[in-house]
């Protein structure tokens, strides 16, 4: 195999924290040694983070079906080892064969959030590939990114030769071959990219550039606007069951099976409700038999059932029923992320091995019921008191519930209504418990700071500035009741960086390369991240990041992210922002009739639900 | 584990899963044995696990060549089956040695097991004798300041050491063989050993060849 980097690394290893991140060797690597062309999939964290990535692991299953196709996976090392690696001249390496980074066909970047970014500027330079993709030769890797964060994919354009916009099973496939028709007739990268954006869902930034007007123009052969990629039906795509098995202790050590995608909930701050529509249901049998052939294969303690919300998925109750008498005795748990309050039964807790141990989760999000109808949760403070009721009367101690300051349309008695909504909670709680228990109830209650996001009816709002998310985190922890609640708040600090990072246009991407020069990497650890830094970094720009943070978009001014169609209309957006304005709630297209977002006509898909209807 | 079948499994950990710790072993040794199908029991509760023991922790980064761990089964699986359904389930670097059945109310690993054998390999070429004299001299001092993560410990050499180390040299390589005695005030590491004796930067390797147990007939190994 070409440059085996082993002995240089391995060197390395007796020198730093959790050699077992860079030693490979896992149960369930696919190696071939003789591929003709090499793909490196990276998360752009440590292997502890990366390996929890659903994602990775589909794109690599699909790339294993063609047989002369390689898929290393790339995570970043951590500052002990990256710092190592510089003094003792190693560039980055892939996992499988320890081959530098740098020498594979095509290296495919996971765009998951915005705190990674400056981590991708740091992969690319361990690796030795230069930083922007105008400045890469014909020997460099095609560098790919996609994810959640593309939807807005301005900030990281430079840094990419291609970016792809929504599911990528298809796709991935499709831009393989398209790179390997072009290496074979030599085409140049400029010949090569330029191929890549007759793919749907691909988005050649290098084809791009700000029109008179303040929109992004597009050259030929790209298309005006990039249409978001999207699979009609998930159940001809079965979920990967073998994969990797860590060693170490990574995010979420355990099998996961994706049971749906998409969510039509439409909660007017989540991107993901807007940009993974439609819905779409893997059958019953389908999921029974991935846990199955994933627990098998894989010998995972413990099984996730995974989406933006399983407890919608029509057959839920009846999966679960198979699994738990599948996989009675056999010491293995099942688990979903967390709960709507709305679908929570006692029933369907109970059929969750994990309850009573990791406790319940909830979202309301926002404590008084305007502001709750103003986002569009649609639950009712009944129907969280009435879950609490039930889950504490049927044995749970623990609950857990998220808030978000910073919302448009907030008041400072929003705010205190968290309060007030928490106390209830409490006192409901304590009276289901019997008196010998309740020195061990806990209301966990985390509070994070509200991004505004591309794509979603919160499109032109502008991030509360921070002083006054100082001031109302400071009224909250006043309004909170002491006994029984564990107060955190996420850092705003981090929350303003994403704001900047999730809302600017192409002009960020010199602010995110300054920053990385100035040091700045791993921004999601509290240990590593320096706001001072980042702030120091946009000014060198010229870039107010408070003013860029919470600068609101005006209706008729160009977007940054524009020419990315994600099938959701302008109109139904704006249409959504001003209901709420007005409190008013649009119903589940799921449950009732169709709310216009245009998804569906726009892409030509449809809702799939697996059992012809969901509970309403 | 005092019920059912207790099967005994020397296993090793070589190549680059020498860097995996002991943690991270156990992990990977509960989940091959759910791969193998073995009807391992699990305990009871809320949190039901694998009735897993293993023996003493190989630090991260040192070799093992017959290493052990107990598992409880609920029903008789031949040893041969059990071998071929756990070779298939686990990567060669820390597949099973060998597989026997134990009293299922012996004593723990971790409490039994109480002699480790380790290799030392050595860097540069000293002559053979020059080592033994170094080694023979740090022995003759009877004991050993050792400052670990912070720590001061004395260690009584002839206690930490119940055999005097044995030094081979062929083709080059020079190879220490030490005896190191493992109780609940820890063990002498042989690597801190070997530098105090001839130097530091000379340790190129460090397996644990063997774990043994310590009775009224001398030392044996577990299986």
């Amino acid at each position: 195999m070409a440059n085996d980097l082993w002995p240089q690394v391995e060197k390395l290893l007796g020198r730093i924290e959790r050699p077992s991140r860079y030693i490979d060797g896992e149960w369930g690597v696919l190696r071939r040694p003789d591929a003709a062309y090499r793909v490196a999939l990276m998360y752009p964290d440590t292997y502890e983070v990366g390996m929890a990535n659903q994602a990775l692991q589909v794109l690599a299953a699909r790339l294993a079906t063609i047989e002369d196709v390689a898929t290393e996976r790339v995570f970043l090392p951590w500052v002990d080892m990256a710092g190592l690696m510089r003094e003792e001249d190693v560039p980055l390496f892939t996992l499988e064969s320890c081959m530098p980074v740098a020498d594979v066909d095509l290296l495919g970047i996971t765009l998951s959030n915005e705190l990674t970014y400056s981590n991708v500027l740091e992969a690319l330079d361990l690796a030795r590939i230069p930083l922007r993709a105008a400045d890469r030769r014909e020997s460099h890797a095609l560098v790919i990114g996609g994810g959640p964060s593309a939807h807005n994919p301005e900030p990281m354009a430079p840094f990419f030769d291609a970016i792809l916009v929504g599911d990528g099973e298809d796709a991935v496939l499709e831009i393989v071959a398209s790179h390997r028709a072009s290496k074979a007739r030599g085409a140049s990268r400029e010949e090569t990219v330029r191929a890549l954006a007759s793919i749907e869902g691909v988005y050649v930034p290098s084809l791009y550039s700000p029109g008179a007007d303040g929109r992004m123009a597009a050259s030929a052969p790209a298309p005006a606007r990039v249409r978001r990629r999207v699979l009609a039906d998930l159940d001809a795509y079965p979920a990967p069951s073998c994969p990797v098995v860590p060693y170490a202790d990574v995010v979420h050590d355990r099998a996961t099976v994706e049971v749906l995608r998409g969510c039509s909930r439409g909660c007017r701050f989540c991107q993901a409700g807007m940009v993974y529509r439609p819905v779409r249901e893997r059958p019953a049998d389908s999921i029974v038999r991935d846990v199955v052939e994933g627990l098998a294969c894989t010998g995972f303690e413990e099984v996730s059932l995974t989406s933006l919300s399983t407890a919608d998925h029509s057959q839920l109750e009846s999966v679960l029923r198979r699994l738990v008498g599948r996989l009675e005795g056999t010491g293995t748990a099942i688990s979903v992320p967390s709960l709507r309050v709305d679908s929570f039964t006692v029933p369907l807790a109970r059929l969750l091995g994990d309850g009573h141990k990791s406790g319940l989760t909830f979202a309301p999000e926002a404590g008084s019921q305007r502001l709750r109808d103003a986002i569009n949760k649609n639950i009712t403070e009944e129907e969280i008191v009435t879950a609490v009721d039930q889950a504490f009367t049927a044995g749970w101690r623990r609950v857990k519930l998220y808030f978000m300051i910073g919302l448009p349309t907030e008041t400072d008695d929003d705010v205190r209504a968290i309060g007030a909504l928490v106390s209830r909670v409490v006192s409901v709680a304590r009276e289901a418990t019997p008196k010998a228990e309740r020195g061990g109830l806990r209301v966990a209650v985390s509070v994070s700071t509200f991004v505004p996001k591309a794509h979603t009816p919160f499109q032109w709002d502008g991030q509360l500035p921070f002083s006054d998310v100082r001031r109302r985190q400071e009224m909250l922890r006043d309004a909170m009741p002491r006994r029984g609640v564990e107060l955190s708040f996420h850092d705003a600090e981090s929350s303003l960086l994403e704001a900047v990072l999730a809302r600017g246009g192409r002009e960020v991407a010199d602010g995110i390369e300054a920053a990385w020069r100035a040091g700045a990497r791993f921004d999601a650890w509290s240990e590593q991240f320096s706001l001072t830094r980042w702030l120091e970094a946009f000014s060198s720009i010229g870039i107010d990041a408070g003013e860029a943070a919470s600068r609101p978009y005006a209706q008729d001014e160009p977007l940054p992210w524009g020419h990315i169609d994600s099938g959701i209309s302008e109109a139904f957006l704006h249409l959504e922002r001003v209901r709420a304005e007005a409190a008013t709630t649009t119903p589940d297209c799921t449950f009732e009739d169709c709310t216009g977002c245009g998804v569906c006509p726009g892409l030509g898909v449809d809702n799939v639900i697996a059992e012809g209807a969901r509970r309403g | 584990m005092a019920e059912g079948f207790r099967l005994r499994v020397c296993f090793h950990k070589i190549g680059r899963l020498r860097f995996l710790s002991h943690l991270e072993t156990g992990r990977a040794w509960e989940r091959a044995a759910r791969r193998a199908r073995l009807p391992y029991a699990v305990s009871q509760g809320f949190t039901p696990r694998m009735r897993l023991a293993f023996g003493p922790a190989l630090p991260v980064g040192t070799a093992g060549e017959r290493e052990y761990l107990d598992i409880a089964l609920t029903r008789f699986v031949p040893v041969a089956e059990v071998e071929h359904a756990l070779h298939a389930a686990i990567v060669p670097e820390l597949g099973p040695v060998e597989c026997r059945y134990v009293s299922p109310v012996e004593g723990s690993l971790a409490s039994r097991l109480t002699i480790a054998v380790y290799e030392v390999e050595i860097e540069g070429g000293s002559p053979q004798q020059e080592i033994e004299r170094s080694l023979v001299a740090l022995m003759g001092t009877g004991r050993l300041e050792v400052e670990h993560k912070g720590k001061q410990k004395v260690f009584d050499l002839a206690t930490a050491l119940p055999k005097e180390p044995e030094v081979r040299s062929s083709e080059g390589r020079t190879v220490v063989r030490m005896w190191v005695r493992m109780g609940e005030q820890g063990s002498l590491r042989p690597e801190v050993f070997i530098t105090a004796a001839v130097g530091t930067d000379r340790v190129a390797s460090v397996t644990r060849t063997d774990l043994l147990i310590e009775d009224d007939q001398g030392w044996r190994r577990p299986l």
